[in-house]
């Protein structure tokens, strides 16, 4: 067994400028200064993150998150927008791609790491999986988002955040959502799709015993032991200057260079009942998919549905065909994937750009 | 065209390592990402560019490349100046996923020392144990797992 560095703080919340320093400092660290991996578990002051090619002004509300002093800053790895808090467990980790036990390719990468992450939640009692798309899922509701980048030769940065417990108020309020046409009905999409670790378990859980989880899982899975540390002298030199370049930039957190996006809404009549579907487009690619309507079908397999969607492109071709990999009979009473790709062109006829 | 286990790869192309491909015409070099990259990366969801007059090193990291969450990297196979990008990209990256070798062409770069370099990436037939290679490494992960 050998030692992976680890940095842990679940008590103090850290700025996004340093946590999205010490993380981007992680890979740096194996390629360029000899680290073994480095694991950071932390937690962020009240903040939302966009991902690095996402346009934050269309992304966020920024005066609201101004007004409830929210910070908003744009992390180095792909993806869309992240609320973290004291109660949403960040994680960092600087991995080697030639790491044994990690999976090549990009959708090896994220299956191994899915994998300890799962692992990690099952452990706490929570029957948690992966979700093709990149996230972890209870039921067919989110509880993890996770994201990564290639930025040395060598070595990854690794994202995730999970939901100990999560607020979708806040999080109506402050992320430029499709335009739902009432509150209450944002709010009951939205916690249909996402679901937390106290939620799932029916009672509150300390953060530590969340990241201790996490640890454990990858101890198991590497055959590494921990050895707690905290940044060395080069290290920190380069989370300064991260902080300096990237995340207290004004250039870096409003960066142009991202897709444009646009968002709509459609309502197609089917014999099954009505469609309504609200849409995110980054470029044309979907980025946000929300199924809903007053027709017979499950939580389930409507977030199946989304999430065979999301990140794939917005072409009617691909829509029909991603839906036809993903689809079951029955799923939604009525519907067919004709039908239903009829209706997210529907939404696609009324975008606009933000 | 050529179809190495399952995976398209043009004979009259050179391959960098990190999947990007490169069209030699005299000292102008088309430059693109392989079959195999969009076939693992799934859709493409941006491109991030650098600039026309940009100087790049062999192997530099000369762009960025999102497929759902990744973020990956465009590595120039030859050096010299950028003296073109594929603007159809900003508004259609599937173009990369469609069609890899034809529209979706990422930029061109005019050589400084093509002749030299060009022994530095696969082509032909020493392509077949790179992909041998990185399917076996892919397989062999999912093994021992």
């Amino acid at each position: 067994m050998y030692s992976w560095r680890l940095f842990k703080d679940t008590i103090n919340p850290v700025s996004t400028a340093l946590g999205l320093s010490i993380d981007d400092t992680l890979p740096l660290s194996l390629a360029q200064h000899g680290s073994p991996p480095i694991l950071h578990l932390y937690i962020f002051k009240p903040s939302a993150i966009v991902g690095k090619y996402q346009d934050i002004e269309a992304a966020l509300r920024l005066d609201r998150c101004r007004n409830s002093e929210i910070e908003y800053n744009r992390r180095s790895t792909g993806g869309g927008t992240v609320i973290m808090g004291p109660k949403v467990v960040a994680l960092g980790l600087g991995i080697g791609i030639n790491q044994p036990g990690l999976k090549k390719g990009i959708g090896g990468i994220f299956e191994s790491l899915s994998a300890v992450l799962t692992k990690a939640l099952r452990d706490l009692g929570v029957n948690a999986g992966f979700r093709p798309k990149n996230d972890l899922e209870v039921d067919g509701k989110k509880i993890a988002g996770l994201s990564a980048a290639l930025e040395t030769e060598k070595a990854i940065l690794f994202h995730a955040s999970l939901l100990v417990d999560f607020n979708i108020p806040l999080m109506l309020d402050i992320m430029n959502q499709p335009p739902l046409k009432l509150y209450d009905k944002g709010y009951n999409c939205f916690s249909q799709r996402i679901t937390t670790i106290t939620e799932q378990l029916g009672h509150d859980i300390e953060m530590e015993r969340v990241v201790e989880a996490i640890e454990n899982a990858f101890s198991q899975k590497f055959g590494a032991s921990f050895e707690k540390d905290e940044p060395d002298t080069w290290e920190k030199k380069n989370i300064e200057d991260f902080i300096t370049r990237r995340y207290t930039n004004h250039d870096w957190i409003f960066s142009h260079k991202h897709p444009r996006s646009k968002m709509g809404m459609g309502e197609f009549k089917t014999p099954g009942g009505l469609l309504e579907i609200y849409l995110s487009l980054a470029g044309n690619t979907i980025e946000h998919i929300i199924i809903t309507g007053d027709f017979f079908s499950t939580t389930k397999d409507i977030n199946l549905l989304e999430s065979s969607l999301k990140w794939t492109s917005a072409k009617r071709d691909k829509i029909e065909e991603h839906l036809t990999e993903a689809w079951k009979e029955d799923m939604i009473y009525g519907v067919n994937v004709s039908t239903l790709t009829e209706a997210i062109e529907k939404a696609k006829e009324n975008l606009v750009t933000i | 065209m050529a179809d190495i286990k399952g995976y398209d790869m043009p004979d009259e192309l050179y391959y960098h390592e990190e999947h990007s491909w490169a069209r030699v015409e005299g000292n102008r070099v088309t430059v693109g990402m392989d079959d195999m990259f969009q076939k693992e990366a799934g859709d493409i969801v941006f491109v991030d560019l650098p600039e026309e007059e940009d100087e790049v090193e062999q192997g530099e990291v000369c762009g960025k490349i999102q497929s759902r969450k990744w973020i990956g990297k465009l590595c120039a196979p030859v050096s010299g100046e950028i003296v073109e990008i594929n603007e159809e990209l900003e508004d259609e990256t599937s173009l990369i996923n469609q069609d890899p070798y034809g529209k979706g062409w990422i930029l061109v770069i005019e050589g400084n020392d093509v002749e030299n370099e060009l022994a530095n990436l696969m082509h032909g037939d020493s392509l077949i144990p790179f992909i041998d290679r990185e399917i076996q490494r892919t397989e062999e992960e999912r093994a021992n797992a």
